[in-house]
């Protein structure tokens, strides 16, 4: 990614975290970013409506690296996935700016973070790949480990926003929900 | 076959906070609710009137302001009575099946049915999303999870007893997903697709719970 851009999103989401998505308007974006107008639109054809889409998307991405930081010396797909859930959980919680717009904008801000989505569940389902793979002799049999990182990715996206039942504080639960649910068709039952 | 778990119609109502619609109104309450969703299905969310709707049900707009005090409630009503009949379809699948893993699927093909050939869903998910995805991400997803699971439950008891809701929500999830995200490995239009999905990723989740618990469904079959 360019800094040109970079320097965009930080603005854009500099200006979001003021003002909110509706008020943000692509004159403060230039100038926040301190870029023409002229430019921005040849940076961004698509106007506001790309520069806000791409923000989210890589704000999103950030949250997924500093996601995959944190796991990144787990030693087995359970540890991972636990630590995992545990502290995209608490992260979400705690992020100030998703937290305020998803209570005051959620009809602005959920249409682009489901369009985001569908490219996150890709990057998250590519990271898990290996994680799986690596457990090759405690996989079902016929598994095949890129539909179950698939599947998995799917999963863990939907239990991060919306745990249900779960309490994603709790490390008990978790284990509980990571090892009866999520691996249940990806590991073979303990004897 | 005779099952027990088709629940009292009155339960599901008391469960899911359904509207009670009275006799006394002559069917201009059902028709206007009808008539709701086809305004919808045609014009969108945001362009729909009581004055469409009022039309639609043919019926005066006075007469549909006794019962619809605002277009929020007439939806709300709407949105109510569809859910009823959704759950019903859902419960009239599973009634058919005699298997867990028979019933977890055409739980997941008739909500699938149900909910991707709903014309005024389809317009609302096509063009309006901003007025649904709060209903189904982040705290919308929990109370979305939470009803579906409701309604999965009854289905499900006969082969896994008090373990049936944690299921129901986990099936809930799975249907969620494959609605928002669909995918290669699974799609709830396909239902060769979708048994090998559920096979392999959904009945894992409890199917060694009801070995543990040795709970018997009524024809003593997983």
């Amino acid at each position: 990614m360019s800094d040109a851009k970079e320097r965009v999103y930080s603005a854009t989401y500099t200006r979001v975290a003021r003002v909110g998505l509706d008020k943000t308007t692509l004159d403060d974006v230039a100038k926040e970013a301190e870029i023409s107008r002229a430019t921005l639109y040849r940076m961004f054809p698509g106007g506001r409506e790309q520069i806000l889409r791409e923000t989210i998307g890589a704000e999103m991405d950030r949250f997924f690296i500093s996601l995959a930081n944190a796991i990144a010396d787990a030693s087995d797909i359970e540890t991972c996935l636990e630590r995992g859930l545990i502290f995209a959980r608490k992260s979400l919680l705690e992020h100030a700016v998703l937290q305020k717009i998803l209570t005051t904008e959620p009809e602005a801000l959920l249409p682009i973070i489901t369009i985001e989505q569908h490219r996150i569940v890709g990057e998250i389902a590519q990271y898990l790949v290996p994680l799986i793979s690596a457990e090759k002799d405690r996989l079902r049999s016929d598994l095949d480990p890129a539909r179950a990182a698939e599947f998995l990715a799917r999963m863990v996206l939907s239990i991060i926003a919306s745990p249900g039942r779960w309490d994603l504080s709790d490390p008990q639960a978790v284990h509980a929900l990571v090892g009866e649910e999520l691996l249940a068709g990806i590991l073979q039952p303990r004897s | 076959m005779a099952l027990t778990f088709a629940p009292e119609k009155d339960q599901v109502r008391a469960d899911l906070e359904l509207p009670v619609i009275d006799g006394t109104n002559d069917g201009i309450k059902e028709r206007a609710l009808i008539a709701t969703c086809e305004c919808i299905a045609r014009l969108g969310f945001a362009k729909t009137t009581l004055d469409d709707v009022a039309r639609a049900a043919q019926c005066s707009r006075a007469t549909l302001y006794r019962y619809f005090p605002s277009k929020a409630e007439m939806v709300r009503d709407a949105v109510r009575a569809e859910v009823m009949r959704i759950t019903r379809a859902i419960h009239f699948a599973a009634q058919e099946q005699d298997s867990l893993e028979d019933t977890v699927v055409a739980v997941l093909l008739a909500a699938g049915r149900e909910i991707g050939e709903h014309p005024a869903l389809r317009y609302v998910a096509n063009f309006e999303s901003e007025r649904l995805l709060p209903h189904l991400a982040f705290t919308g997803g929990d109370r979305f999870l939470s009803r579906a699971a409701k309604i999965i439950t009854p289905c499900l008891e006969p082969y896994l007893g008090d373990k049936s809701n944690r299921a129901a929500e986990w099936i809930a999830r799975n249907g969620l997903t494959l609605w928002l995200t669909p995918t290669d490995a699974g799609a709830l239009t396909d239902p060769v697709a979708l048994r090998a999905y559920v096979r392999e990723f959904v009945l894992p989740a409890f199917t060694s719970e009801v070995k543990k618990s040795k709970i018997q469904n009524p024809n003593g079959r997983l």
